[in-house]
């Protein structure tokens, strides 16, 4: 309990962190902050809004650091500002409607290719110089080290354009209302199913060799070999002795494959037109909609650290040598 | 004599390399009497383990058991087994205490699993039943049975030594092979748990195949010693013509490294 | 057994990758040689597809892929291997001093490390180059440097924790050399390996991540390189209207080069790590039980 508590403060602090840099970008560029902040603006917006935007980003008369709590005290209360672009849209509201897209691609790609991806890791690492284990190793090479890009462009080319089989925008069909009807939820899985494939391709390959490389250090382990001598059956040894060891390690660099996903899961967005934070967050660098842009950094780390969390408390569920102390 | 119960015959293992092979066992043969201690001794690396690896056929590659090597038990060539005679052999006829028994022990799986993985496998058994067994094993190495739902790190080192002993007797084996069971522990826990083996040693009536590099301590622990050089077993006798007349060279030299025998001897 | 002082020669998928590598390489260095248009001159008409007179066809402003490929190659290879340098250097450096000092030194650093770790990276880069506006490639390869050597540090401060507890690390702290001295000299050598995994690593996260910013627009448009390639064809609606020559050339382009690094790092791996190798010893040994000289 202890240790998970001290994991909230750190996050908290590195929540803190990153709207510490969204505070400085703008005063440390040359030029009027306010200027830079809200140029793309022009002169459309009212002398009011603008006002008010000010205040939010802590654009106050007084010392640095008034400025600086001013803008903690807007983000602690849920107020990250309004989108310039889609004016009078607060940037929560903005932001808030895509992630719930994101979050759903991004959540079931993970858990599909983390389920995947170890269990393939498992398999070779038990057949080691095996055609399996060469198959998934290579396969592996090569998933991993086409960029999030290169993959997204080539399967929408191949399975939307060129084959058809698959639409190429939008996460379900406009023409239909979003309701809880059999239509629409349908059309909803027509359209996901491509881009979480292709975060699937981009990620499940890391989560095999994690796992190959983790089970292949432990299978000299003493226990090993004593669950071989007891006599086990295959299958209980490479599962209960073998992988559930070397899932704690797994587990553990999850954490810091969560930014890949992130990362992946924007870059697919936006190249299969998805209306997720990666789509929203490319329109907003087009039209330099920087509240926006700060407002995402928050909401992704956010999401970072919420994700983080997740695997600690799975970590201490997972490895008795934590729980409790 | 009687019939032994293990006999080792030209027993040879290769570790295989890219190009050339390191031979670590070299046409070794010896018998294990039931019920009887056998002592195997030499410097670190001449192969006890191997040997030790091979009864139970724990070898992976690149080990490889050379041709008319044969491991009798009770006249069955262990070679020859097929897996799933192998799987039944393994525990039930041989169980094993490993050299860094410490850490033989499934870190995320409780005692009472480790234990009913066991059972289960090899016994059609109850839950219930499984637990009382598990009960009396570790009263007999002196646990309390109501630690049994602890994990692994919440023993000592010498407990968890105890623990590995009493997943042994589990089934009742024949032939338990530590492979330096104790070169983990001090002194005194040592002396403490060879002395809780032998008395289990004759309350069931198992045989021990015990490899150390330690020869005190083999001297007073073993009914006969073989003497191990470079994958060779030069030398084999009783514990007593070994201490007191030792044949080859290499034994002497052992001996005259080694300081004078403190404490009675524990047979 | 046998080792060598050049492990890497005789490591297929190393000496795959390294072709792979040197052949983008050579390329680059020959690109006038290759090609007599100019990469960012209108030289043709709008969308041709490859001919005999431009190998892969036009861009949507008429220019030559072919000849934007490989003078983007410079690009691309010079930013990762200059970002991925200055991510090692901060990274391994931040790293051994942690490890090596210890104490309050190694506390601060490690927590800067976690908090780098724990901010998403791809975000953050956003928000910087959104902010400095059309980033040149070495103003990307800068915020990179300063923004991704968390991993790289953390892995090397647990490498020197365990290179500190040996012998000649204590007697050289015996013998009174200086702090750098020993970080340098004598630490430093013993975590080539992991500096190396690091910084293939490296690289291949720059080139990725410098594509990855380029393509969402936050490039200078007018530079060359893989990424702007990416971008202009994206903006152009090259696969919607059918000039799939436009989007797919850099895109093999970035995929042949992340192979071969990884190959590569794949390679470095193995080395580092004994335990990952198989070789050519098991074949022996399989050949010998089929042989039946033999079994386990
Ligand atoms: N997997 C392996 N590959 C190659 N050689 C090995 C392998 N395992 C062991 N060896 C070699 O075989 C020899 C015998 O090893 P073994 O473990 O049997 O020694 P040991 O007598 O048990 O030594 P110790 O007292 O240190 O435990 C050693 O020289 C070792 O280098
Ligand atoms: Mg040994």
């Amino acid at each position: 309990m202890a240790f998970l508590l001290r994991r909230l403060c750190f996050y908290l602090a590195a929540f803190v962190a990153a709207a510490t840099i969204n505070f400085f970008l703008p005063r440390l560029m040359p030029g009027d902050p306010v200027q830079i902040m809200f140029s793309s603006a022009g002169a459309e917006l009212p002398p009011e809004s603008l006002q008010a935007l000010k205040l939010t980003f802590g654009f106050v008369d007084g010392p640095l650091w008034q400025q600086y709590l001013t803008y903690l005290g807007s983000i602690f209360s849920g107020d990250l500002g309004r989108s310039i672009k889609y004016f009078p849209l607060p940037v929560t509201t903005v932001l808030g409607n895509a992630l719930v897209w994101t979050v759903g691609l991004m959540g079931t790609a993970t858990i599909v290719s983390f389920a995947l991806g170890t269990f393939l890791g498992i398999l070779a690492a038990w057949r080691r110089g095996s055609l399996f284990d060469v198959i998934v190793s290579v396969g592996a090479i090569f998933a991993t080290s086409v960029p999030a890009v290169v993959t997204s462009l080539i399967v929408v080319f191949t399975f939307g354009f060129t084959l058809g089989w698959f639409p190429t925008g939008y996460s379900a069909d406009p023409a239909l209302d979003p309701a809880f009807t059999f239509e629409y939820l349908g059309s909803v899985l027509y359209h996901g199913i491509l881009p979480m494939l292709t975060l699937c391709a981009v990620l499940t390959g890391g989560f095999a060799v994690t796992m190959r490389n983790n089970m292949i250090n432990l299978l000299g382990e003493d226990y090993i070999v004593m669950a071989r001598a007891k006599g086990l059956s295959d299958t209980r040894v490479m599962l209960w002795y073998a992988a559930r060891n070397a899932l704690l390690p797994t587990v553990s660099s999850l954490a810091i494959a969560i930014g890949t996903v992130l990362g992946g899961s924007l870059v697919t967005e936006v190249v299969f037109n998805y209306p997720g934070l990666g789509n929203i967050l490319y329109q907003a660098i087009l039209a330099r909609d920087y509240p926006v842009i700060q407002g995402q950094l928050l909401i992704m780390t956010a999401t970072m650290l919420i994700a983080n969390f997740v695997v600690d408390v799975s970590y201490v569920l997972l490895d008795p040598r934590l729980k409790r102390a | 004599m009687t019939a032994p119960l293990l006999s080792v015959k030209n027993l040879t293992i290769d570790y295989i390399g890219e190009t050339n092979d390191f031979r670590a066992v070299d046409n070794v043969s010896f018998d294990v009497a039931p019920g009887e201690v056998f002592g195997l001794a030499g410097e670190s690396g001449c192969g006890k383990s191997t040997i030790a690896f091979a009864i139970s056929r724990l070898h992976k590659p690149p080990a490889l058991i050379r041709k008319h090597s044969a491991i009798l038990l009770d006249g069955r060539n262990v070679l020859d087994l097929d897996q799933k005679d192998l799987a039944d052999f393994r525990w039930r006829e041989v169980a094993m205490v490993f050299q860094s028994a410490m850490n033989s022990l499934n870190p995320v799986l409780r005692i009472e699993q480790q234990f009913y993985d066991v059972l289960r496998t090899h016994k059609r058994i109850t839950r219930a039943q499984a637990r009382d067994r598990t009960a009396e094993m570790l009263r007999l190495v002196d646990i309390s049975p109501d630690r049994m739902r602890d994990y692994p790190h919440q023993f000592s080192g010498g407990m968890r030594q105890r623990i590995v002993i009493a997943i042994c007797l589990a089934l009742d084996p024949r032939l338990i092979v530590m492979d330096e069971p104790t070169t983990a522990l001090d002194v005194v826990v040592q002396r403490e748990i060879l002395q809780r083996i032998n008395e289990l040693r004759r309350k069931l009536g198992f045989a021990v195949l015990f490899i150390t590099h330690d020869l005190g301590l083999m001297v007073q622990f073993c009914d006969r010693i073989g003497i191990m050089l470079g994958g060779k077993l030069v030398e084999q006798g009783t514990a007593d013509a070994i201490y007191r007349t030792p044949e080859h060279d290499y034994t002497k030299k052992l001996w005259a490294s080694f300081p004078s025998l403190h404490g009675g001897v524990l047979r | 057994m046998k080792t060598s002082s050049f492990p890497l020669i005789h490591n297929r998928k190393a000496m795959v990758g390294a072709l792979i590598v040197a052949f983008i390489l050579a390329v680059a260095i020959a690109a006038p040689l290759l090609t007599s248009y100019d990469p960012s001159a209108r030289v043709g008409r709008p969308h041709q597809a490859p001919s005999l007179e431009h190998w892969l066809g036009t861009t949507r402003i008429g220019q030559d892929v072919f000849a934007r490929l490989v003078y983007g190659a410079r690009t691309s290879l010079a930013v990762g291997f200059g970002a991925g340098l200055l991510i090692t250097i901060v990274g391994t450096a931040l790293g051994i001093i942690a490890g090596y000092r210890g104490g309050k030194i190694d506390e601060i650093i490690s927590f800067f490390t976690n908090m780098v770790l724990v901010v998403p990276n791809l975000p953050l880069l956003l928000v910087l180059a959104a902010f400095i506006g059309q980033a040149s490639p070495w103003v990307i390869a800068l915020i990179l440097g300063c923004t991704s050597w968390a991993w790289g540090a953390r892995v090397t401060r647990a490498e020197t924790l365990s290179v500190k507890q040996k012998d000649y690390v204590k007697s050289a702290e015996m013998m009174g050399e200086p702090r750098w001295r020993i970080m340098t000299f004598e630490i430093f050598p013993n975590l080539i390996s992991i500096v190396g995994i690091n910084f293939i690593g490296s690289v291949i996260f720059a080139i990725i991540t410098q594509a990855t910013l380029e393509f969402l627009g936050l490039g200078d448009p007018k530079v060359v390189s893989w990424g702007t390639m990416l971008y202009a064809a994206q903006k152009a609606s090259a696969l919607s209207v059918g000039a799939w020559w436009d989007i797919l050339t850099p895109c093999f382009a970035l995929a042949f080069l992340g192979i071969g690094l990884s190959l590569l790092n794949f390679a470095v791996d193995e080395i580092a790590n004994p335990r990952l190798r198989t070789g050519n010893r098991l074949g022996r040994w399989s050949a010998l039980i089929r042989s039946g000289e033999g079994r386990l």
